[in-house]
């Protein structure tokens, strides 16, 4: 006989998704492998010579890069001497200050930090968070792609994203020569929906660079740095070439920021019987080594890897936490899907939705899962209501705020107007009026009419060797009648002269002010201190237009 | 919307004014290192920032860009200004971010086409030893770039022992 309660528990979503047990030898462990090395570390002569376990002489390519470049060696013997658990206890003491704990985490190797981590609890975890964030108030960003790649589309969706509340966006390609009108569509459109937003479009690491020199983006965020030499490889890349990468981007007044995640050595085979919070560690040090203000880490598109594994959701939480320790802007991933179930993905993002993170998604896909180009995402525009209420519910700021319909339309226009007449200027191939038509009411690009892809791809190229860059694009929308738009576009360009934005953690308010690590620190220290709801953010956020109103009953 | 966009302006206009004002205060302290009380230095320290091309950032305006007098060579970071903000950075304790904006302050002499020449080149296996070094020789030579080339050589010797420079 069957059990009818089994038989309905197997049919449920969450019994759809895949789990593995642990396997420590192979690196399928989440956290406090009996295979991590035991932290340890010898200086001489003002040079680590020895570092968790291992000698100068067994070092690999990354241990040597985070032993030259990635510990303050003044106050690193006093640290690592140090009880794991005191500096794990020292976490959640709100006695303890953000710097206090800082100048001992900074001092510290890749071991002794996953260590300390490791002594935590979830909860504990996220009291870590909600202290060692970098910036005062968390922020969140967002997806916006399309199976199309159609840029009235992106323009249209970055729009009504901007009017939800997202402070960062970024956008990647189905078909790689569409690059540069995705960047385009979505640094226009974003500055059409509310001015200072930053935005990326993700791509090989050169070509993502080459779009930044020429205005077509603000920042960068797909620099991955990997756990293991072998898989550091893989990636095509070295700690060095990366670090170098770095200060080609600010070389050229753009912020940056690695990406690095759990799992995705082991998803590669070269996790060296290492945990993959330990080898996460290594990753969060070589970004700190590299001299990079910020990490978007959180296992992001491995997911799949940590979350069959038990407690992989909580190192995930573990690593970000992680990331804040090392006092870099987090950015907390809960993007890529892992689970059939609802009630999972909720429970995912619980530690950096209600702690709050520098950037709580990265992103949160600002389209229907099917336009989501990096692999759908843990939440989505069809999501935008659960994610208001989530807010309204539990009195928390996670970046969204209720919209009215009417607001979204008129932005969604807008866009989709301005990107029709900058394209006209620039002598692009015609966006339709029944193309903005569309992208003003559209959920997703099943609504949109198709363009004729060659032509745009032909137009791009011609368009990228007559060397376009952002100059262009803010005469473009002058001269098509949104000097606005064009004035914001103008406003982010200006900010790369002064490079106030390439610091810690940074995000800009409509009139271009900076808020960042430097002016707007973290000072939490128990209740009643650090990010706290203003009176005006909290009518924002719980003022739900389907909330019935006493006074109408 | 016109009316809207001249206010922006006359308060941005104004804003300025005033920060010119304010540019001897004591909020740079003494030797001239900029700290997070000069932060944001677009606010704060307009009179202090330059573009690359030597023009002040005071004067930058969205109609000169229109006009034409503006072109995209200005609208880049100096490495003064990326000097300065080093300077934040040390001041709230971020010494890493701070050599790393002073790396990048070398190379905004470097031209685009020739910087990520370099960064393909510091890839796995695509340099010679002797490559690496004359790249690193090139930057310290012909561009002033010492911590770039620092690090060049860095990796030269590293990529050696963990055998990663280009095969034949």
């Amino acid at each position: 006989m069957k059990s009818k309660r089994f038989e309905a528990l197997a049919a449920r979503p969450v019994n759809q998704d895949g789990y593995v047990q642990e396997w420590p030898e192979v690196g399928l462990i989440a956290m406090n492998s009996p295979f991590d090395p035991k932290p340890s570390i010898k200086i001489e002569n003002g040079r680590i010579v020895e570092m968790d376990g291992k000698t100068r002489a067994d070092f690999d390519m990354l241990d040597t890069f985070i032993a030259d470049h990635a510990i303050r060696l003044g106050n690193a013997e006093k640290a690592m001497a140090m009880d794991s658990l005191d500096i794990a206890r020292k976490i959640v003491d709100i006695n303890v200050s953000r710097d206090e704990i800082l100048d001992i985490t900074l001092s510290v190797t890749p071991a002794k930090l996953t260590e300390i981590v490791g002594k935590l609890t979830i909860v504990e975890i996220m009291m870590g968070m909600t202290k060692m964030r970098a910036r005062l108030m968390p922020a969140n960003q967002c997806h916006v792609t399309n199976v199309k790649d159609n840029p009235v589309q992106i323009a249209a969706d970055a729009a009504e994203a901007a009017v939800r509340g997202f402070a960062e966006m970024e956008t990647t390609v189905g078909i790689a020569r569409y690059a540069p009108f995705n960047a385009m569509a979505l640094f226009v459109g974003a500055q059409a929906g509310r001015p200072g937003i930053m935005t990326q479009c993700a791509l090989e690491e050169a070509t993502e660079l080459q779009l930044g020199m020429r205005g077509f983006t603000t920042y960068a965020e797909t620099i991955s740095v990997y756990g293991t030499e072998p898989v550091f490889m893989d990636g095509d890349d070295t700690p060095y070439s990366k670090a170098f990468l770095a200060s080609c981007y600010a070389s050229r007044g753009l912020k940056m920021r690695f990406t690095s995640g759990t799992g995705s050595e082991v998803q590669m085979g070269y996790a060296e019987g290492k945990s993959m919070l330990y080898l996460e560690a290594r990753c969060l040090a070589v970004t700190k080594g590299a001299g990079v203000q910020g990490t978007q880490n959180g296992s992001v598109s491995c997911v799949g890897v940590p979350a069959g594994v038990p407690g992989g959701i909580r190192a995930i939480a573990a690593e970000n936490l992680i990331a804040m320790l090392l006092d870099l802007e987090s950015t907390t991933s809960n993007d890529q899907t892992f689970t059939h179930s609802d009630l999972r993905r909720v429970a995912r993002s619980v530690p950096q939705l209600f702690s709050g993170t520098d950037y709580i998604c990265s992103g949160y896909s600002a389209t229907p899962n099917y336009d989501n180009m990096f692999a759908g995402s843990n939440w989505d525009a069809d999501d935008y209501d659960d994610w208001n209420i989530i807010q309204r519910d539990m009195r928390i700021d996670g970046g969204l705020q209720p919209v009215k319909e009417e607001d979204v339309i008129k932005a969604r226009n807008k866009a989709a107007r301005a990107l029709q007449g900058m394209f006209r200027e620039l002598g692009l191939p015609p966006i339709t009026d029944e193309e903005v038509e569309a992208a003003t009411y559209a959920r997703g690009s099943e609504d949109m009419p198709n363009r004729n892809v060659n032509e745009d791809l032909k137009a791009i190229e011609a368009m990228m060797a007559r060397k376009v860059t952002g100059v262009d694009f803010v005469k473009a929308l002058d001269k098509a009648g949104f000097p606005d738009v064009a004035q914001n576009i103008y406003n982010m360009l200006r900010q790369k002269v002064a490079g106030d934005y390439l610091h810690t953690a940074s995000i800009f308010d409509k009139d271009f002010h900076v808020f960042s690590g430097v002016n707007a620190p973290n000072d939490y220290h128990g209740p009643m201190t650090g990010y706290q709801l203003s009176e005006e953010r909290w009518e924002q956020i719980k003022n739900i237009p389907n909330a019935i109103r006493p006074e109408d009953i | 919307m016109d009316q809207e966009l001249l206010m922006k302006q006359i308060v941005e206009q104004v804003m300025a004014a005033m920060n010119k004002g304010a540019a001897s205060a004591p909020s740079t302290p003494a030797g001239g290192r900029m700290t997070a009380a000069n932060y944001p230095l677009a606010e704060k320290e307009t009179d202090k920032l330059k573009t690359p091309t030597g023009k002040p950032f005071s004067s930058l305006s969205y109609e000169k860009v229109l006009s034409g007098e503006l072109t995209s060579d200005d609208m880049r970071i100096a490495p003064e200004t990326l000097e300065y903000q080093a300077q934040v950075a040390e001041s709230v304790n971020r010494e890493a971010f701070a050599g790393n904006l002073r790396r990048a302050a070398e190379l905004i002499a470097v031209p685009d086409e020739r910087l990520l020449e370099i960064y393909n080149a510091l890839r796995p296996y695509r340099s010679t030893k002797q490559e690496l070094l004359d790249i690193a020789s090139e930057l310290d030579g012909k561009y002033g770039a010492k911590t770039a080339a620092g690090l060049v050589r860095e990796a030269a010797e590293v990529y050696e022992k963990r055998d990663r420079l280009k095969k034949f």
